[in-house]
């Protein structure tokens, strides 16, 4: 007698179709396409500003922008350390804030709850989608600032910080490294807010949280008092990425960096999950 | 056999307001039962207990046999739901809302998600406007979005939460045969309203919710028997009929056309009897059949009983 296996009806939906549908959602979303556009409009704007005033008497400006003047692949570099200060955490602050508490308020996370997708697999799935979009704008500002760098302000491969030239596909690597680099110091910033996004139905606590942190973080890194408080703000460390203009690169500051937002990862996904699991749908 | 859902003992506090206490749910599989009971009286804090979307204080819960909440992965794929009103993306399309919720339907194999959509879209009449953006919908089509999400794939349950909330005539009667056609299907339904008549008419069992309890639960036909306790006869003799009861310690007073006697404390039979023996040209006797309204009224409402009660002393002193 042949035994007859039942196949068991299946209890949850592939993975791969889910992530594909919340990167489709994430990305049909006018916030977020507003958001990626004005983005990609920033090392433009900054190329055509230095464009303008390189080919003026004035002075260009301070610290790398200097640097960018006839350096084409540099501008990349300096739009995004720019928009690393404000513009990106802000991006990453709203995914967070749409994410959970978005979603609950306009009723789309029970939704998915009852259709089913698990609380953790649900959070894993906000998560991959936030890491992805802003993934996908600090690659879309490297993209735009090489492109504008190389027709506005030219340059033969890249000047170092160091006074040294490395050739075209170095320097693209430099800008490669940095977007992700500042990608995941984003990716920190993010989940803090994925916490917070938890833990609330009010995006705007989430922003405000987020963004909050990151005041408070910068004034308690200002006063010479708190440096002992200094490796464990979130923003320490974001102005270093700006060795990554610097021949040899240096390793140690580059993954220190990496290293404290990827606590903050651990540490808000923890708190999130353990939201995530008792929280009311 | 197993019910749909059974709920045993349960209970939810938020923040020290009780919000149900003692419910004792039972939804027999292949009924369609109606869950009434005023705003606040805990409809939807059940439902989203049945549903898992929120964890009891106290008491269990079984879901198409399957115990909460370790068998929900089980359960839900075969569970549709509309609770507390649609929930979609304003700037997605209706069919790509529904694209959207098909990929997180495990019953739902890949390919058959896009013909999936459709036929809910179709089901509920919403095909011509599938490709607008949900922001541009009316209340209405909302809700028949809502309805079609819990339709997406098959089901052996469906929780319909107000279903017909913001919806015109034509709605209201479209949501009345998908849920005709969910029972010939012999799918079970539970369905939430606090519109007596929708209830009345779809419904073969009901469930009365007052102030975070069951009050009365059941076959909705052995309820409003057994809940109708008057005899209707028809008589031209309306005076002699009455006192001809009243004398043998029957309550009873005059209707249009007759009168009505009270089957409290006796039986049809007895009633009839009296009435003839004192000579009384009975024409017709019939049960009164109270609505869900009358029942309704007198679970949910304080000192119910007391009006008939009361009508009747005051004809008494009258006379």
């Amino acid at each position: 007698m042949t035994t007859m296996a039942i196949p068991l009806p299946r209890t949850k939906a592939p993975i791969a179709r889910l992530l594909r549908s919340e990167l489709r959602m994430m990305l049909r979303r006018p916030r977020t396409l507003v958001g990626l556009g004005l983005l990609a409009a920033v090392p433009v704007i900054a190329g055509i500003a230095i464009r303008i005033a390189a080919d003026g008497d004035g002075p260009v400006g301070e610290g790398l922008s200097t640097l960018v003047a006839g350096n084409g692949l540099m501008l990349p570099i300096f739009s995004l350390l720019a928009a690393l200060t404000m513009l990106l955490p802000l991006v990453g602050a709203t995914l967070a804030a749409d994410a959970l508490a978005g979603e609950s308020t306009n009723g789309t996370l029970r939704s998915l709850l009852v259709a089913p997708v698990s609380r953790p697999r649900l959070l894993a799935i906000k998560a991959f989608g936030i890491a992805t979009v802003t993934l996908l704008a600090c690659l879309l500002m490297a993209a735009t600032g090489t492109i504008t760098g190389i027709i506005l302000l030219g340059g033969d491969g890249m000047l170092t910080v160091s006074a040294t030239r490395l050739p075209f596909a170095d320097g693209l690597g430099r800008v490669l490294l940095t977007a992700l680099l500042v990608a995941v110091q984003i990716w920190g910033v993010a989940a803090v807010g994925l916490a917070v996004s938890a833990w609330t139905d009010h995006p705007l606590i989430v922003l405000s949280v987020a963004l909050g942190l990151l005041i408070v973080s910068g004034v308690l890194s200002a006063i010479p008092a708190l440096d002992w408080l200094d490796p464990v703000l979130i923003t320490s460390g974001w102005e270093s990425i700006g060795e990554v203009a610097r021949d040899p690169l240096p390793w140690p500051t580059l993954t220190e960096g990496v290293l404290r937002a990827g606590c903050y990862i651990l540490i808000g996904y923890s708190v999130a999950l353990s939201r995530m699991l008792t929280r009311d749908g | 056999m197993v019910a749909a859902a059974r709920t045993r003992g349960l209970r939810k506090v938020y923040r020290g307001t009780v919000a149900v206490d003692h419910v004792d749910l039972e939804v027999p599989t292949g009924s369609v039962m109606g869950m009434l009971g005023p705003n606040g009286s805990g409809k939807t804090t059940t439902i989203r207990m049945l549903l898992g979307l929120v964890e009891p204080t106290a008491g269990e819960v079984e879901l198409l046999g399957h115990r909460l909440p370790d068998g929900l992965p089980r359960a839900l794929p075969e569970v549709g739901a509309l609770v507390e009103g649609p929930g979609f993306h304003p700037f997605l399309s209706g069919r790509e809302n529904l694209l959207r919720m098909g990929a997180a339907e495990p019953a739902l194999a890949t390919q058959a998600i896009p013909a999936a959509v459709s036929e809910a879209l179709e089901r509920v009449g919403l095909a011509g406007a599938a490709d607008r953006r949900f922001k541009a919908y009316s209340l209405g089509m909302k809700q028949r979005l809502g309805l079609a999400a819990a339709l997406l794939a098959p089901r052996r349950f469906v929780i319909l939460d107000e279903p017909t909330n913001g919806l015109d005539p034509a709605g209201t009667r479209d949501v009345r045969a998908v849920i005709a056609d969910l029972h010939a299907a012999g799918t079970t339904v539970l369905v939430s309203s606090h519109l007596l008549a929708e209830v009345e008419a779809t419904c073969t069992h009901v469930a009365v919710l007052h102030q975070g309890t069951v009050v009365a639960q059941g076959d909705l036909t052995t309820l409003l028997d057994a809940d109708s306790a008057g005899l209707l006869v028809s008589t031209p003799d309306v005076t002699r009929a009455v006192d001809a009861l009243r004398d043998n310690r029957i309550p009873a007073r005059a209707v249009p056309n007759g009168i009505l006697a009270d089957l409290t404390t006796t039986t049809a039979p007895a009633v009839v009897e009296t009435l003839v023996r004192a000579g009384v040209p009975v024409h017709e006797v019939r049960r009164q059949r109270t609505g869900l309204e009358d029942l309704f009224a007198r679970l949910t409402e304080p000192s119910p009983t007391d009006s008939l009660d009361a009508e009747l002393a005051m004809i008494g002193d009258a006379r």
